[in-house]
């Protein structure tokens, strides 16, 4: 008998917020980071800068950013300038820029009203607190695309140039924005677009190589020594380059074979535990995003992964879709929500990229939209969402 | 420089202590805030407001249409006001 003693020996080292002290294969991308904005530390307030980040799921978007946004804040620290960056995601924000705004807002004045004015004159009260705190910000846009699917580009528009009607005082807001894809660029008027391209830093998908220092950073740090072999790292290397070099989803599933060691009370993390790992694991949906969403988008989409469990049709029409609703509705004992209250939940579902949803055109009866689940598997999504809902 | 309230009337009204208890506990805040902390409506709480700043006490800023109220800190007096709530529930 002896006492089994977990592989890990920090588990936060692999969760997908930690931003760790040095980023592999990302030295590039970060000083140039550093270059644009360096003027922020060394002369503020004479110009403002626009970047854009550009690269695929898990290439590193989110983690970069930060990391930079905690060194040029140490900088400007140690030089008593006062700079600030806030990080926000617009998914979570629903793509508005009212709530964007807001949570930049709130950094400065945690008890600022939550309503009661447009996102122009939110917009025009952070400025107004900048300059009385003679503070100077750096917004990072996280999946910028949400915003500007939603709203179009205006919002951006304004962000970009709200300063320029007040070049008498100090410049005081620089953006970074995240993007997945340059094709949303095409869908910005031509002024927003030259004033963010003109500073693009492109992240290629990580190789297998790459993706394995990456690996082999994280598991010093997160497990024990000796417990995991250099086959499993290869071989989630190898699955997570498969994935389109998804440094996310490796290491995900990094710490899903821990966890499977774990409970089998192992010695090392076996590549069958990574194998296990990977059938667990679905790449593109984000776990961190269900739990976000209220009772009855819940209940809606697990009717819909329901009915998609049941048949093999690729789409659910609107009304489908609002049947299997219902009957989840009334398994939980809640009264459904009508129509148009749903069909604004599609919306949003399909904004946080969790269900697509296209318009059916002509060629049936009427018109529909047409729901879809191209990304994760209904059976996996259903598990999902009864974890969160508690049963 | 300041109308001259009398200590009297700057305590006698139980919305204005209260208002200002809120405003040391919070620091700062929108009046309809305010007023819903308080268990006021709006207009009272305005008008309390109005004779705390036009005392001194508290002073606000506009961002827009909002107007955010808060202890005016250079005032020696709301400066003690406020360590005496301080001091009182602790």
């Amino acid at each position: 008998m002896y006492a089994y003693s977990s592989v890990f020996k920090d588990e936060s080292k692999l969760d997908i917020n930690y931003v760790p002290p040095r980023l592999p294969h990302r030295d590039a991308q970060l000083k140039l980071l550093n270059q644009f904005f360096r003027f922020t530390v060394d002369t503020p307030g004479k110009m403002t800068q626009r970047a854009l980040v550009v690269g695929k799921v898990g290439a590193g978007k989110t983690v970069l950013t930060q990391l930079f946004g905690q060194s040029i804040s140490r900088e400007a620290e140690r030089r008593g300038v006062n700079l600030h960056y806030v990080h926000v995601n617009c998914r979570e924000c629903k793509g508005s820029l009212f709530m964007v705004i807001q949570r930049v807002v709130l950094k400065f004045h945690p008890t600022y009203p939550k309503r009661g004015y447009s996102a122009e004159e939110l917009l025009q009260a952070l400025m107004q607190i900048l300059d009385e705190q003679k503070a100077y910000l750096i917004l990072t846009l996280d999946e910028l695309d949400a915003l500007v699917q939603n709203e179009g580009s205006d919002s951006l528009y304004s962000l970009t140039r709200v300063q320029e009607d007040r070049q008498i005082t100090a410049q005081r807001l620089s953006i970074i924005g995240i993007v997945r894809d340059t094709a949303l660029l095409n869908t910005l008027d031509a002024s927003t677009k030259s004033t963010l391209q003109r500073n693009l830093i492109q992240l290629e998908e990580y190789s297998q190589p790459q993706l394995r220092d990456i690996l082999d950073d994280r598991m010093a740090n997160a497990f024990r020594e000796n417990t995991v072999p250099s086959q499993s790292i290869d071989l989630i290397a190898e699955l997570a380059a498969m994935e389109g070099g998804d440094a996310r989803y490796a290491i995900e599933l990094l710490w899903r074979a821990g966890k499977y060691a774990d409970t089998q009370e192992a010695r090392e993390v076996q590549p069958e535990h990574v194998r296990k790992a990977a059938s667990s694991v679905y790449p593109t949906i984000r776990k961190d995003t269900i739990p976000t969403l209220n009772l009855h988008q819940k209940l809606f989409l697990l009717g819909i992964a329901r009915r998609f469990k049941q048949s093999d049709m690729a789409h659910l029409s609107m009304g489908e879709a609002e049947d299997a609703y219902a009957v989840v509705c009334e398994e939980y004992n809640e009264e459904k929500r009508g129509h148009t209250q749903l069909w604004k939940y599609v919306q949003e579902l399909s904004i946080m990229d969790i269900v697509r949803a296209e318009s059916s055109g002509t060629g049936q009866r009427g018109k529909t939209t047409l729901i879809s689940l191209p990304k994760v598997s209904a059976a996996e999504l259903e598990k999902e969402l009864l974890k969160t809902l508690g049963t | 420089m300041n109308d001259q309230m009398s200590i009297e009337l700057v305590f006698s009204s139980k919305g204005r202590v209260k208002i200002l208890k809120i405003l040391v506990d919070i620091g700062e805040l929108n009046i309809s805030e305010i007023a819903r902390r308080a268990r006021l409506n709006y207009t009272t709480t305005n008008q309390h407001l109005q004779v705390l700043e036009s005392s001194g006490i508290v002073r606000h800023k506009n961002f827009g249409r909002i107007r955010i109220f808060r202890f005016n800190e250079e005032n020696s007096r709301a400066k003690r006001i406020k360590d005496l709530m301080n001091e009182w529930d602790k």
